[in-house]
């Protein structure tokens, strides 16, 4: 079952910021599934929204620099591909929904004009210019996923042959029945509908400061779905909103992401967002990886003493007296790391070895799936802490 | 208050009624300051006849505020006053303007096509050697003194390239009727090709060096603000769009930065008719820039007051046009904008 859409090996960033120098990922290794949901956690400043923006090399560099690693995306390491071929990567390759809904619409153009021009753009790349016309089975279903994959197209060969060849001649002899305007039109609006919008023909002309956040979300989330991508990257797409409105979005997302046979890399701090959405979760602490795995081994089973941490501090609703508990300890701070293991000062099995060596990379652990993974010397012992 | 044509025309209206305050209150204030200081028309006109100084004499010896009285009420008749000598000051006022409306325009345009994209390449390279390059460039369009640079253009620049460095056309008058006062639009209108190739190498010096000296605060405003705008996450979800890095920059970046950029280049727009005096006295534009200059004794020629305080008069419209103008477009620019 090794399809991996993207495979992250190795990879380090840092920021150089004067003469310091922030190693916000190091040594971070994972692999996203086709067709599965990964989620990483961590908390604030522990390098999750920078891995985020790495792969699809939206950091500014500089002050980011990529220090190494390779990130394997359908083939192709983006680590060597110069910034100036990136957009033919992104959009219909890996796409984005990012934190804050109030920024991340254009706040000059209508909303059709940017749902639009990602349409436009796919469309483009599909092979035939300007809108598609669609017959059966209608924007939705990605089984046939029409689209040839970004790598495809970055290495010069847009149109792939076999089924997917036939799928495009006709849709380009649609096209030239079809008036291009009105279906891109249609398209949009489809999209728009997809995400459960109930009056897309108004919110077309509306400008995105006329919307609230959660619309704006959604339209965020019709626009990157609209480009059929490969990779969705959701960086904490839920976090900037209300309760309410989080949870309505993120139930569409599970729709969505049952409809839409997209892997998708889930950014959050929320360890119960992760756990509606996610088929794996990474945990990330101090710029590394410390456990990845199957999200329900992890849960019921956590193999890093960082995790299981994390996990007892997460706010449960049955619980309803007493403090809630916190990780004892301070974030370290990543331009003066601690020696050995990042998380030894605040690790309640901590030993000598711990102080002295660096923090193993991530292993199999005996007696669990080979697919989990811990980067802790004593993995075996973790369940036996209290 | 809101976005419709209503309001729109509303906004323009009131806009409209303010600038007659504005208007009154230049008009006094030139008016009393260049008549204060005629104390003696001997002095100030000295090759006058007998006669002139006769007129002159029986005009500002009365009290000033009966001058003043006379000149507005002329004023609002349609009767712009006139010289000394009796050359009435309206007729060149209306050949003028146009004529230095057309430098202006022009210099605009160079600037706009100019120095915005030098601004978005500054902030392209911020810190690196586009950005310095930039820099150098506008900094020293910016230092040079209107006068020197459009003298050391005149001389040196105009030779070198072949351009024409005086008037509007190599011949005047022009062999067709002059409906605007434009040199280019009219040779156009009259359909004369040669003749708008002439009027065109004929503005190409004055409006480069008039958009030269002041492209800094376009390129300037342009930079910073796409500076403020390239972190925002819009600009990164039209990165993840895969739009290509010109379509980001062009398109989405550079719309939101344009919203301040156009408030200063309404600014600026003041700036460049104070340009033209010196930049029209030069090159022999025949605007009102260079009306401006011998309305004011410049040259050695006999001042000219109904003149100089019609040109202050003038500019300043000119000013709260184009501010207006500015207002206008930023509204346009940016749809959170309510015009009121």
């Amino acid at each position: 079952m090794s399809d991996p859409v993207v495979a992250i090996e190795g990879l380090t960033i840092d920021y150089i910021v004067g003469a310091g120098r922030f190693r916000a990922v190091s040594d971070v290794s994972l692999e996203v599934e086709r067709g599965h949901v990964v989620g990483i956690v961590g908390e604030t400043g522990c390098g999750k929204s920078t891995l985020a923006q790495a792969i699809p090399r939206l950091l500014p560099e500089p002050p980011a620099t990529i220090g190494g690693g390779r990130i394997l995306f359908e083939g192709i390491d983006l680590v060597k591909v110069p910034l100036w071929k990136m957009p033919g990567i992104r959009g219909t390759g890996i796409n984005m929904i990012f934190q804050e809904p109030l920024n991340s619409l254009n706040p000059a153009f209508r909303i059709y004009d940017q749902v639009a021009e990602a349409v436009h753009i796919r469309n483009v790349r599909e092979g035939g210019k300007g809108a598609v016309v669609r017959a059966e089975p209608g924007p939705f279903d990605y089984s046939k996923r029409p689209n040839p994959s970004a790598g495809d197209a970055w290495r010069g060969k847009v149109v792939p042959g076999g089924a997917v060849a036939e799928e495009i001649h006709r849709k380009q002899v649609d096209r030239q029945v079809g008036g291009s305007a009105e279906d891109l039109k249609k398209e949009v609006l489809d999209y728009l509908r997809l995400v459960r919008i109930n009056d897309p023909e108004t919110i077309l002309n509306l400008y995105p400061h006329e919307l609230s956040g959660g619309m704006r979300q959604r339209i965020m989330i019709a626009m990157a779905l609209s480009e059929k991508p490969s990779l969705l990257i959701a960086d904490e797409p839920t976090s900037a909103l209300d309760v309410t409105i989080q949870a309505q979005v993120l139930t569409l997302m599970k729709e969505l992401i049952e409809e839409v046979n997209t892997s998708i890399l889930f950014i959050s701090h929320d360890l119960g967002v992760i756990a509606e959405t996610a088929d794996e979760l990474g945990v990330m602490y101090a710029g590394k990886l410390v456990e990845f795995g199957p999200i329900a081994e992890i849960f019921q089973s956590p193999r890093h003493p960082y995790t299981k941490a994390l996990l007892r501090a997460a706010p449960t609703r049955y619980k309803t007296d007493g403090p809630l508990l916190s990780i004892a300890g301070n974030v370290p701070n990543l331009s003066r790391p601690p020696p050995g293991c990042r998380f030894h000062p605040r690790c309640p099995i901590a030993r000598p070895v711990c102080r002295e060596e660096p923090g193993p990379p991530l292993a199999a652990i005996p007696g669990s799936s080979e697919n989990h993974r811990s980067a802790c010397h004593f993995a075996t012992e973790v369940p036996q802490i209290p | 208050m809101g976005r419709s044509p209503t309001d729109l025309a509303i906004f323009i209206g009131k806009r409209l009624l303010q600038l007659i305050p504005v208007l009154l209150g230049i008009i006094i204030l030139t008016f009393v300051f260049t008549h204060l200081s005629v104390a003696n028309c001997s002095i100030w006109y000295p090759h006058a006849g007998k006669t002139t100084l006769a007129l002159c004499q029986a005009q500002f010896s009365k009290p000033i505020w009966v001058q003043f009285w006379t000149y507005f009420v002329n004023l609002l008749h349609g009767n712009w006053g006139a010289s000394v000598t009796g050359v009435p000051v309206y007729p060149a006022i209306a050949a003028g303007v146009p004529a230095t409306l057309e430098l202006v325009i022009a210099s605009l345009f160079l600037m706009i096509v100019i120095g915005i994209p030098l601004g978005v390449m500054a902030a392209q390279t911020a810190g690196r050697w586009g950005d310095h390059l930039v820099r150098i460039f506008y900094l020293t369009g910016w230092a040079t003194p209107t006068y020197l640079g459009a003298v050391i253009a005149a001389i040196f620049l105009a030779p070198y390239f072949g351009l024409p460095s005086h008037g509007e056309y190599t011949y005047t008058p022009p062999p067709f009727h002059q409906w605007t006062h434009m040199s280019v639009v009219d040779a156009l209108l009259a359909g004369n090709l040669p003749w708008t190739w002439d009027a065109f190498k004929h503005l190409i010096l004055p409006a480069s060096v008039l958009a030269f000296i002041n492209m800094g605060i376009a390129t300037r405003m342009t930079r910073s603000s796409m500076l403020e705008v390239l972190p925002l996450d819009y600009v990164k979800s039209a990165r993840m769009k895969g739009l290509s890095e010109f379509w980001v920059m062009y398109k989405h970046a550079l719309r939101n930065s344009l919203i301040t950029t156009t408030t200063v280049l309404g600014v600026t727009a003041g700036g460049l008719l104070a340009g033209t005096v010196v930049i029209e006295e030069v090159f022999g534009w025949p605007g009102i820039g260079a009306y401006a200059y011998t309305a004011i004794g410049g040259g050695g020629a006999a001042p000219n007051f109904d003149g100089a305080v019609a040109v202050v008069a003038v500019f300043a419209v000119g000013v709260v046009i184009a501010n207006l103008i500015a207002d206008i477009l930023y509204g346009v620019l940016d749809p959170r904008v309510e015009w009121r």
